[in-house]
């Protein structure tokens, strides 16, 4: 039955299956030819390998750039490990289905289900251009703006060696100590390179060809500098740009893939399709709901490119800094509150505490 | 001494805030270094591919080839004699404190001082060293015209490193040395310094790099266009319909929600929660100043208590859900992040946006807010954190031990200061 699926619906052109996954696979990091596509819907094991090491590719968590900075890390582990991570992540993210995990961890088999499990991971959320934006070439200046840039670059966490005994709490004090050094590090040497930013946009105005950029990114003005690694930064824009267009393909095709992924899997299928008719509108609604949440906090977030403009300068699109400083005072202020009222709990919890001990008197540090 | 698991988790929860700050320093000293370079003196050459550059280059700019032809080489050369003789000239004239723009070498990475009051002490030291230099400047690119074979100066740059860092700005090279140099080489060479601040405005991006460019920014931009077409609509009703068909066929007894969903969704309400709960105080505490004002607040107050209980409701159903069914438990150490957390973004534009800024301090000001939000957003953590481990302790010891004292203070410091301050404990002892 599969087999006359292959050969198009009727209606579709001839060959629009082919060309939709061979789009795909080329967006995809790591993709795999069309054949083994084909040759995992009849869960041939040749087929297998590949679809573990593409699954393997997308689920785990890319390395800041500079991918080979840790050097504990391999470039690329084993079959067996990325067998193992494959399961985990899936199963974290909900995979519905049992057979995955029940699957060789030698990689040898189950092309089928990890068919499935690629087309699940794709009708579930945007998971192509997430994908994509994870690997996006940036030519402009960024400051990162959302925690979600810091954490999706932290990269695979390193083994650590715990402490094993008991710590004084001395040692607590101290850590925390650490930290507030660190940030206020940290904020040094933002400023200053906000300082230089804001120097380099200004003496390279009216240089960018675009004119609603009008100055140059510091990416850009290292092309001048070092050539060799301009030329670099243009192939990985020229790639980039090849796997936008196939992207751009397989969504015009993709019905076409969906189709063919709906047929040809036998019995258990046919029994539950009537089934589904009905939960497809409820499903629509609480995805969008969930979506709708979200809406809110939207503006702070994802990657943009900073741009100098003076600011009598009006219209044109993008998100004025004045602005988004007002969200995050208000987000500041909301989050102090939060905090001071945490530390008001503890403070009426201690004072009860305290109360096993009379006779003493507790001198609070100045400044409270 | 706290006890050994407890240990374990306090430890481990601050290492792991010490580690994402150690990575953001990381990061920032990465990029600090590519800027501070460009501030500093360097030749622009534009990728070989392009043609010769236009007219408003300014003949003073190298040009672009790599190798330059012998025609070239002999206009530099005399150039360069025409310069020595003007250097010599102006080096007569200067006085302490004057800067002046001198020949430079290919300068790569040297860096040079920004305080003028030392150059003409360096000059005289310089003098003496021309013959002794032999080191490279450091992390010289490779990629500049070999042809020059001049030695590459040094200057005693290491000092300079933190008044750079104080407040960098454009630098002028130093003078001395590369007056000495001059007159001994007769490589060609760049007439005149270039340095961003002078120059800068005569950059012109190459022709492929303008293309390529701007094909990335229309592909990303059809991206938010493709999402609403009729084909789009048939593709999403397939997409469902096989999300169903997995969920059917799942093989797991009593499926349902899944241990990443529930996490996902309980996110969801705990940022629901503190907006509420903020935007209920801001209600509150605002002045209404007519009967308008007042009658608007009221329906706020409403609507978010109507928001507020369809949220509660929702907490007991996933609460349930959880209770009930045997869910996935999550997979040892820490789950590869996968699901990308910005789901806010499915319907925004994909394609770079721009953030407008207008002077260096709004830009400082707004990267400074940030890092303090982020900043509290992992004390409030870390707040939650030791509360539920270290309250169990100060209750469970007893207090008329010797240690507890101390364990109060310490837990008071951490929990209510921050860690910063601390109290002081007397005993209050009747006078005799």
């Amino acid at each position: 039955m599969g087999r006359r699926r292959l050969r198009g619906h009727r209606g579709d052109a001839v060959g629009a299956l082919p060309e939709a996954i061979a789009a795909l696979s080329q967006t995809l990091p790591a993709g795999p030819s069309p054949e083994i596509f084909r040759r995992a819907k009849f869960d041939r094991p040749e087929a297998a390998p590949a679809l573990w090491q593409l699954l393997f590719r997308v689920l785990s968590p890319l390395p800041a750039d500079g991918a080979s900075a840790s050097p504990a890390s391999p470039t690329s582990p084993a079959l067996e490990a990325q067998v193992h991570l494959v399961k985990s992540a899936l199963r974290s993210q909900g995979y519905p289905r049992r057979a995955l995990a029940q699957l060789p961890e030698d990689g040898s088999q189950g092309s089928r289900e990890l068919l499935l499990a690629l087309a699940w991971l794709l009708a579930r959320g945007p998971l192509l251009e997430q994908l994509l934006a994870q690997t996006r070439v940036r030519l402009g200046d960024e400051i990162p703006l959302c925690e979600c840039e810091a954490l999706a670059s932290a990269g695979p966490l390193p083994p650590r060696q715990e402490a094993d005994g008991p710590v004084d709490i001395r040692h607590l004090q101290w850590l925390m100590g650490k930290l507030r050094f660190q940030w206020r590090n940290l904020i040094t040497s933002q400023q200053e390179q906000c300082a230089l930013l804001g120097k380099i946009h200004s003496y390279t105005r009216g240089c960018h060809s675009d004119r609603s950029l009008g100055h140059l990114s510091v990416a850009e003005t290292e092309l001048f500098r070092d050539p060799e690694g301009g030329r670099q930064l243009l192939q990985r824009l020229e790639s980039e740009n090849a796997r936008l267009e196939a992207a751009l393909v397989w969504w015009r095709q993709e019905l076409v893939f969906w189709k063919w992924m709906a047929g040809g899997w036998g019995p258990e299928w046919t029994a539950v399709q009537r089934a589904s008719q009905e939960a497809v509108g409820r499903e629509l609604a609480t995805l969008q709901r969930a979506w709708e949440q979200g809406e809110a906090l939207a503006q702070t977030h994802g990657p943009r490119r900073l741009v100098k403009r003076d600011a009598g300068a009006s219209g044109g699109p993008g998100l004025r800094a004045a602005e988004l400083i007002g969200v995050l005072r208000s987000r500041e202020t909301c989050l102090e509150a939060v905090l001071g009222r945490l530390q008001t709990r503890c403070w009426q919890e201690l004072t009860r505490l305290a109360g096993a001990r009379p006779g003493l008197l507790w001198i609070l540090p100045p400044g409270r | 001494m706290l006890p050994a698991d407890c240990s374990r988790r306090l430890v481990a929860e601050l290492r792991d805030a010490l580690d994402a700050c150690a990575e953001r320093q990381r990061q920032l000293e990465r990029s600090l270094r590519v800027s501070r370079r460009l501030l500093r003196t360097w030749e622009p050459e534009t990728p070989a591919a392009e043609p010769a550059p236009g007219p408003e280059t300014n003949e003073e700019v190298p040009p672009p080839a790599c190798t330059p032809s012998r025609q070239e080489l002999k206009e530099l050369e005399l150039l360069t004699q025409a310069l020595e003789k003007a250097v010599r000239v102006r080096k007569s004239m200067s006085k302490a404190g004057e800067r002046h723009k001198a020949l430079s070498l290919k300068s790569g990475d040297a860096a040079t001082s920004a305080s003028t009051a030392s150059a003409p002490s360096r000059a005289s030291s310089q003098a003496g060293s021309q013959a002794s230099e032999t080191k490279p400047p450091r992390g010289a690119h490779q990629t500049t015209v070999p042809a020059r074979g001049l030695p590459e100066g040094r200057l005693p740059s290491v000092g300079d490193r933190t008044r750079m860092a104080r407040g960098a700005r454009a630098t002028k090279p130093g003078p001395g040395l590369r007056d000495q140099q001059i007159t001994a080489s007769a490589a060609p060479q760049a007439p005149e310094a270039f340095t961003l601040k002078e120059k800068g405005i005569l950059l012109k991006l190459p022709m492929a790099y303008r293309k390529a460019a701007s094909q990335n920014s229309r592909l990303w931009a059809q991206f938010s266009s493709t999402q609403t077409s009729d084909s789009r609509d048939a593709a999403t009703t397939a997409k469902t319909q096989f999300l169903q068909k997995m969920k059917m066929t799942s093989g797991w007894p009593g499926s349902g929600l899944s241990a990443a969903e529930v996490e996902a969704e309980v996110g969801l309400l705990r940022k629901a929660c503190s907006l509420l709960r903020w935007r209920m105080e801001e209600e509150l505490s605002a002045d209404p100043a007519d009967w308008m004002q007042e009658y608007h607040c009221l329906l706020t107050l409403e609507g978010l208590q109507a928001i507020t209980g369809r949220c509660l409701h929702r907490v007991q159903e996933l609460r349930a859900a959880v209770a009930g069914q045997q869910l996935k438990p999550w997979p040892e150490g820490r789950c590869p992040r996968a699901s990308m957390p910005c789901e806010g973004r499915t319907d925004s534009s994909w394609s770079p946006q721009l953030l407008l800024y207008s002077s260096t301090k709004e830009l400082q000001t707004l990267a400074a807010l940030r890092l303090r939000v982020a900043m509290l957003e992992q004390q409030i953590h870390l707040e939650k954190v030791l509360m539920a481990e270290l309250f169990p302790l100060v209750s469970t010891r007893d207090p008329q031990g010797p240690s507890w004292l101390v364990l109060c203070r310490a837990v008071h410091s951490l929990l209510c200061e921050g860690g910063e301050r601390f109290l002081t404990i007397l005993r209050d002892e009747p006078a005799d």
